[in-house]
């Protein structure tokens, strides 16, 4: 695997002036040039003097919380890779880790082997990725449709949107923005399926057995084995234009939207049994259209400036 | 899937440990709750340190949960959130509702 003429820039954060020591001589035997700080206050502030391939970071830097120092960093660096370095691989620490956005996990002792195979990968992945972002940016149109039978999306845990992502790596949506549009394309097509094709009641869900389930999921369970419903279609558009990207989704039932729901006020009633969803989608994009009593919804984001050429690095 | 349960004094404990936004999650959270709740326990507290997202889904399960616990004078905490899932708990209004428990259990 060939990384070209471009050797890997590192950032390393780590308390420990004996193991910054092995990290820098081992850095600087493969002709990588990199930056060290001692905890994660200076780490974030090196970040906004200079950008880095990877940040290797201790977990258990001084200052401010660790895991939380990683979401601001990817908040405003979303294609951020962090290697996380730990002295206990336990269940928990890789968990927590993880969940912050950490790329890649390094338990201590460390095995410079290892490490230099995992930073070859990311470092080759990213000039990939560099040549692909600076390539978008001339991009002005982009369409995505799919089609998903009930049995599909019973069985998808969620829906990828590449879109998506790659207006999020261009810097056109926050890494927090793309979040909100993945979770609300699946509550309408969510609701697609549920109250559209398969012609699901909220008030359902109230109706508690004494086993605790309801009548909702033994109706969904039943509807989704019958060809009558399971047959029908949910279809989601998502279409990138100039500054906005809209997200039409669009089922084949009777509609499932109910006035009621959400208050006039735009609050949403905590303990209704339905109205969330609606919330949600609501609160992720500036415009929420419903047409044909909820069969067809359209979603519209506003998006961000384009990046300048510089901010490419290519 | 299947998320950790632990009782300690009497509060019962119980670990979501993946995202709160599909079925199989939901249902991990029910046989969860069901199990807390058969052994008597009216007190129970999520942890959902575990998940980045939870969809309405989710939070239908969570609802279920507290109104369960409600109708018979129990209590359903949530331990400190952060990130998305805050965000979302805020938004839908559900901080008002399910009170922190910021106990070390």
């Amino acid at each position: 695997m060939s990384i070209g003429a471009h050797p890997p820039c590192i950032l390393l954060a780590d308390g420990n002036e004996q193991s910054r020591q092995m990290f820098g001589t081992f850095f600087s035997g493969r002709g990588w040039s990199y930056d060290v700080v001692p905890d994660s206050s200076a780490m974030a502030g090196a970040l906004e003097k200079g950008s880095y391939d990877i940040i290797i970071a201790d977990v258990e830097l001084s200052g401010p919380d660790s895991s939380g120092v990683l979401r601001d960093i990817l908040e405003k660096h979303p294609s951020q890779a962090i290697i996380a370095v730990s002295p206990n691989t336990t269940y928990e620490d890789a968990l927590k880790m993880f969940r912050s956005g950490a790329t890649d996990l390094l338990a201590r002792p460390v095995d410079f082997g290892w490490l230099e195979r995992v930073v070859q990968q990311i470092v080759f992945s990213r000039r990939n990725d560099e040549r692909e972002r600076a390539t978008y940016r001339f991009v002005t149109k982009e369409q995505a449709e799919m089609r998903f039978s009930c049995a599909d999306l019973a069985q998808l845990s969620s829906i990828s949107l590449p879109l998506v992502g790659r207006l999020a790596q261009s810097g056109m949506l926050s890494h927090t923005d793309a979040l909100k549009i993945r979770l609300a394309v699946q509550e309408a097509v969510l609701n697609g399926l549920e109250h559209g094709n398969l012609e699901l009641d909220s008030q359902w869900k109230e109706e508690i057995e004494l086993d605790g389930s309801d009548r909702f999921s033994s109706v969904r369970r039943q509807r989704l084995a019958d060809p009558r419903y399971s047959e029908r279609f949910v279809y989601v558009t998502l279409e990138f234009g100039i500054g906005r990207l809209e997200i039409t989704v669009r089922d084949e039932g009777k509609g499932f939207l109910n006035a009621h729901v959400v208050q006039a006020n735009g609050k949403v009633d905590s303990l209704a049994c339905s109205g969330r969803g609606l919330a949600l989608m609501s609160s992720a994009v500036d415009e929420v259209r419903f047409d044909k009593n909820g069969s067809v919804v359209t979603m519209i984001k506003r998006l961000h400036e384009r990046k300048s050429t510089e901010d490419y690095g290519s | 899937m299947e998320f950790p349960t632990k009782v300690i004094g009497d509060k019962a404990y119980i670990r979501v440990t993946s995202d709160l936004d599909t079925e199989t999650a939901g249902e991990a959270l029910r046989s969860a709750f069901n199990e807390v709740y058969e052994q008597g326990n009216r007190t129970v507290v999520l942890d959902l340190s575990g998940a980045q997202i939870i969809n309405s889904y989710g939070i239908g399960k969570v609802l279920m949960c507290y109104k369960r616990l409600k109708a018979e004078n129990g209590v359903l905490m949530v331990k400190p959130l952060d990130g998305f899932v805050k965000e979302t708990f805020e938004l839908l209004m559900l901080d008002k509702l399910l009170p922190i428990d910021d106990s070390n259990g």
